[in-house]
């Protein structure tokens, strides 16, 4: 059982949300004073391909497009019970969804494969494309947002998670590509021990050009223009009555404000 | 790992279940192992987690969540050390230690052990909180950054960020300054002691804080650290020299004394009350220094000392060692630990508890409050009963 | 299953009620040689109207129930030989009243005998009970319940003998008082009542004791303790006899071991001799000395070895423990046994040989019940709980031990469940019969610590 698992850096915002800025550009927060780590959904993909090989046998190769401080992750990914890791040696911050994902299916598409990994979404812009898109590219099938899954001859069955509690049941004919929900499994404790061991598993670092990409062929199809932060709130009205009234009433809020 | 790669594998069947390990030195309650007195099943005692771990790696029983619960809710209190009747007592916290390693090897913790982990790996403290914010409580007091002062004012992640036990390390800091002690702190800089870290079974971890905390205070010349938390004051003295870190460690109780004796501190104004004295573990029984906070407390007039039933190497844990004053695995009932001891505390008569810890401060003070007994007794740390003495004007 | 869990949790709450695979395991496993038995359950209720509603529901569901003091019998009574409930008693550990003037403490089942000696000694220093070896954690009802003996053995009796009264939960769920305390608001004397004496030495299977009062004794300031050395066994029993009709000792015990070798081969008679003064001590030790051993001592066998009269703290560092820990297997059991103080000679002579048999270092001795009334003769062998080969020898030893002790007259005390069957099949046919209606009668679901007096 191949399973590859595609994962990211991403910045601790969890107790420090005051000290996030925006950056000078415009586009990004400061990162200066902030520390990295594996992106929340990615440790839970991780943890579930780990455990598949466990009981299944086989290999998990983690991937990541990032610049070298992206090594971190990738021993982490390793000392978890991945085999080997690749890293495409790009800064991918300033990259779209789009880009990152035709970096990672020129990877993908030389590996050995049964099942592709991704978290649902990720930390820091919450797009939560990635994995459809590089499905797309693959042209396997796939499911989002999978809160357990199941094995079978040629074929895995996953639950996907919709509102209030509901589950959608899916068998997905293999190679398949599945995004991960958290809270799927309890993602094992990564001792600091484990992670001196993992020096001595395989990570390899390659460029765009051992692809056969180029940074200028790959044009972004989204571009973002500006950053943010939400203006704190001074004032919270609750708005009463029927839901009519009150959808009414939100309508003319939102629209004498300018939102709509 | 198997039974056969346990350090202590060839001790560790010899434990007979006699049970002296649940009772203090005078035997008058059965409950002076806080995780036993939180849930009274055997398997919470001492010898019954020594019997479960022999049985999990002996591969008689799997791990499951309930087994590392039980074998982390361990507060490492050391009571058990103190009553156990064989030779090999000395030992037998280590046992419970050398098992949670194993459990960190395999990675199978409780999910709120793993958070604390993985906290002080990335923020260098074991609640989350930005680096950043780490030397925030210095604020407008005058205390300088360390450059080669004569201590080093070590204060701790407790200290640094626990709102209540910010006070207190603003508090000590006050005193110093009057007692004009020569003295810095590292602000942001400071790293957390790992004396935790160490008692959760996760000795790579810990042995990595403190070489980095000893190039740290060596680049900076330090030779004398005064800490405010028991538990520093432990990892510091008794760890570090295994990683060549050297260094004269005073828990601030100890300075305090020597201040007063010296006359460097007037403390004249005094402190009028009937108190009495919580011994920390890992001040007490750890290390042996039952004496300094006693002395400074009777060298403050109108202080009425009174000791409670179980005091010095019979004392009953706060239930916050261990890393439980964050993963909370003695919390949630009038069982806790904590609330027995601020019952006890109450008894004395005492309108004060004295604290000399902050992990100690912030367990009493949630007892106090769950318990309903704001308005009989109030937890006091030692630096703010020394502070009052030395700060406040007598009314003719 | 879950369902039974789920009524259990409801009546002690969560923190209290187990089925996880850690608890079920510590209370599978005896702290001597018996097998393994699992339970299903683990509950340690806090009232006796808890366990009224435990044993109601038992009874519903035809569960067993096995109470559990301090579990250090060390015979594997608190086995659940047929699974069940475990029922850890040590939460009711309240004292719950000291009579001075009566010299009698009300306490509930699980107090611990440290907890009670240390109360005592802090409060009421005048007052003491007949406090057992067995380490601090064991419970004055267990003790009792299993008619255990303690250092008043001597002047005394059996531990079972100072009771004034019980209050016990029946198999049925009644809760039932007895003795004064079922007609008056004192607990200070089980006679002239009619006797319902259905509770100690049963083990639990006719009830289930919540409460019990327990008389106290007066406690001198001074305990002294004297070593008679003595090396022909044959000696022993008159010595003893004639050391109690002084009525001047406290507890008086002969043992001899193989270790230390300095000691091997010899009997050790320990004298304890009370006084609340100096003068009181010397006295009593004059008199015992000269009058009753003289003779001994000068007809050249036997010797005194020092004597050390130290103040009564109770507290010094066990030595059952240590005992136990003598294979340093951490494991130990042994056969204790209530036998005429005259076949001493025979019991330490068979039990030198079952030891050796079985490759284990001899550790025998007497306790006086009464003035030579009766003696609790120990057989003890250590073995090591991590080798099965140890622990099998351990159990054979045992079992010769006690079909000795049937043999030569006496009854094995506290018997394992091999002992009890000795017994019974040896019993007078119209007392087993009694003994088995009486336990219809109480317990007519058969669900009270199942296994045990288990007459056929």
């Amino acid at each position: 059982m191949d399973i590859v698992v595609a994962i990211k850096q991403v910045p601790d915002t969890s107790e420090a949300v005051d000290v996030v800025e925006i950056d000078a550009s415009g586009r990004d927060i400061n990162k200066e004073a902030l520390v990295s780590k594996i992106n929340d959904w990615d440790e839970y993909a991780l943890e579930e391909a780990v455990q598949l090989k466990q009981k299944l046998g086989g290999t998990v190769t983690a991937v990541t497009v990032g610049a070298s401080e992206w090594d971190d992750i990738l021993r982490r990914a390793l000392a978890m019970g991945a085999d080997r890791a690749i890293r495409i040696d790009e800064d991918a911050a300033s990259m779209d969804s789009n880009t990152v994902a035709k970096i990672l299916t020129a990877v993908i598409i030389h590996l050995p494969y049964d099942l592709v990994i991704f978290g649902a979404q990720s930390e820091d812009f919450g797009s939560g494309q990635l994995g459809c898109m590089v499905a797309e590219m693959l042209d396997i099938p796939h499911a989002t947002l999978v809160v357990s899954l199941q094995m079978d001859e040629g074929e895995v069955r996953v639950s996907r998670e919709l509102e209030g509690g509901a589950l959608e049941l899916y068998t997905l004919k293999l190679p398949a590509l599945l995004t991960i929900q958290t809270g799927i499994n309890r993602p094992r404790y990564v001792s600091f021990a484990s992670i001196k061991k993992a020096r001595e598993k395989e990570l390899k670092v390659i460029s765009l050009n051992e692809l056969g990409l180029s940074r200028d062929a790959l044009t972004p199809l989204v571009i973002l223009e500006k950053l943010e932060l939400t203006p704190t709130g001074k004032k919270a009205e609750l708005i009463s009555g029927s839901a009519e009234e009150t959808a009414g009433k939100l309508a003319m809020i939102l629209n004498d404000s300018g939102v709509i | 790992m198997a039974l056969a790669d346990y350090k202590y594998k060839d001790v560790i069947h010899r434990c007979f279940r006699c049970g002296y390990c649940k009772f203090p030195s005078n035997w008058m309650e059965v409950n002076n192992c806080p995780a036993y007195a939180r849930f009274r099943l055997e398997s919470y005692s001492t010898g019954g987690r020594l019997w479960l771990i022999r049985a999990w790696l002996n591969d008689e029983i799997e791990w499951t969540d309930h087994l590392a619960q039980i074998v982390y809710s361990c507060a490492a209190c050391k009571n058990c050390v103190e009553q156990c009747p064989y030779r090999f007592h000395d030992d037998i916290v280590d046992m419970i230690i050398a098992a949670r390693s194993e459990m960190v090897e395999r990675g199978s913790i409780p999910s709120v052990v793993k958070e604390f982990l993985e906290n002080i790996q990335r923020q260098g403290n074991p609640y989350g909180n930005a680096r950043s914010k780490r030397g925030e409580w210095v604020e407008g007091m005058g205390i300088k950054q360390y450059e080669g002062q004569e201590y080093l004012y070590y204060v701790g992640c407790v200290g640094s960020y626990d709102t209540r036990a910010k006070e207190t390390a603003r508090t000590l800091g006050e005193v110093l300054l009057k007692a004009g002690v020569s003295f810095g702190v590292m602000g942001n800089d400071e790293n957390c002691d790992g004396n935790e870290v160490s008692k959760l079974g996760e000795e790579s971890l810990f042995q990595s804080l403190a070489e980095d905390n000893i190039q740290q205070f060596k680049d900076l010349g330090v030779e004398k650290i005064v800490a405010l938390s028991p538990h520093s004051y432990n990892a510091i003295k008794n760890d570090y020299p295994m990683f060549n870190g050297s260094f004269e460690v005073f828990h601030y109780t100890q300075l305090l004394r020597d201040l007063i004796k010296g006359g460097r501190l007037d403390i004249s104004s005094g402190f009028d009350a009937r108190v009495t004295y919580h011994d920390p573990c890992f001040l007490g029984r750890w290390n042996k220094e039952y004496e300094a906070p006693r002395q400074v407390l009777n060298a403050i007039p109108g202080v009425e000392l009174v000791e409670m039933e179980r005091s010095r190497e019979g004392a009953l844990c706060c239930g916050g060692g261990g890393g439980n004053f964050y993963t909370d695995f003695l919390g949630g009932s009038e069982d806790s630990p904590a609330r027995i001891r601020i019952r006890e505390a109450c008894a004395t008569g005492a309108s004060i508890v004295a604290t000399a810890c902050p992990n100690c401060m912030t367990m009493l003070e949630d007892a106090v409050k769950a318990e309903g007994l704001e308005e009989s007794i109030k937890v006091k740390d030692i630096s703010e009963i020394v502070a009052e003495a030395c700060l406040a004007k007598r009314a003719d | 299953m879950d369902s039974i869990y789920k009524a259990l949790v409801e009546i002690v709450g969560e923190d209290h009620a187990s089925t996880e695979q850690e608890e079920l395991y510590i209370h599978s496993r005896s702290l001597g040689t018996v097998e393994p038995h699992q339970p299903d359950y683990v509950v340690a209720p806090r009232t006796t109207e808890e366990v009224q509603q435990i044993v109601k529901l038992a009874n519903r569901e035809k569960i067993p129930v096995v109470p559990l003091g301090g579990g250090l019998s060390l015979t594997g009574l608190v086995m659940p030989l047929r699974g069940g409930i475990v029922l850890d008693m040590k939460r009711m550990d309240t004292i719950i009243e000291v009579n001075e003037k009566a010299r009698y403490v009300i306490v509930e089942a699980g107090v611990s005998q440290g907890k009670l000696i240390s109360c005592l000694e802090r409060y009421h220093p005048n007052l003491m009970h007949s406090e057992p070896m067995a380490p601090a954690q064991a419970t004055i009802a267990g003790n009792v319940m299993i008619h255990g003996q303690g250092d008043l053995a001597q002047p005394y009796g059996f531990n079972s003998d100072m009771v004034n009264g019980l209050e016990v939960v029946l198999p049925t769920g009644e809760v039932c008082k007895i003795g004064s305390c079922s007609v008056s608001p004192y607990w200070f004397t089980a006679h002239p009542l009619p006797d319902l004496g259905l509770f100690l030495g049963w083990f639990g299977t006719t009830g289930i004791i919540t409460k019990l009062s327990l008389r106290l004794y007066p406690c001198k300031k001074i305990n002294g303790v004297d070593r008679f050395l003595v090396e022909d066994a044959e000696l022993i029993p008159e010595i003893l006899l004639k050391i109690t009709h002084t009525e001047m000792v406290g507890d008086l015990v002969s043992s001899i071991q193989g270790l230390p070798l300095a000691v091997r081969g010899i009997h050790i008679i320990t004298i304890n001799i009370n006084g609340d003064s100096e003068k009181e001590i010397e006295f009593k030790r004059q008199l015992i000395r000269e009058d009753i051993l003289g003779e001994y001592i000068r007809n050249g066998d036997c010797g005194f070895m020092g004597t050390t009269p130290d103040l009564r703290t109770g507290q010094q560092r066990p030595t059952i423990t240590t005992v136990a820990d003598i294979k340093r297997g951490g494991g130990f059991e042994y056969v204790g046994a209530i036998l005429p103080v005259d076949t001493y000679p025979e019991c330490c002579r068979e039990g030198e040989a079952i030891s050796s048999r079985h490759d284990i270092i001899y550790t025998l001795g007497g306790r006086v019940i009464g003035r030579s009334h009766a003696m609790m003769f120990f057989w003890s062998y250590a073995f090591n709980r991590a080798d099965p080969e140890s622990v099998r020898q351990a159990r054979e030893a045992l079992h010769e031990s006690d079909e000795l002790a049937l043999k030569l007259g006496g009854v094995p005390w506290k018997p394992s469940v091999y002992g009890q069957k000795l017994i019974m099949e040896k019993m007078e046919p119209n007392t087993l019969e009694l003994m088995r209606k009486i336990k219809e009668l109480l317990d007519p679901n058969g669900i009270m610590n199942p296994g045990n007096w288990e007459v056929m």
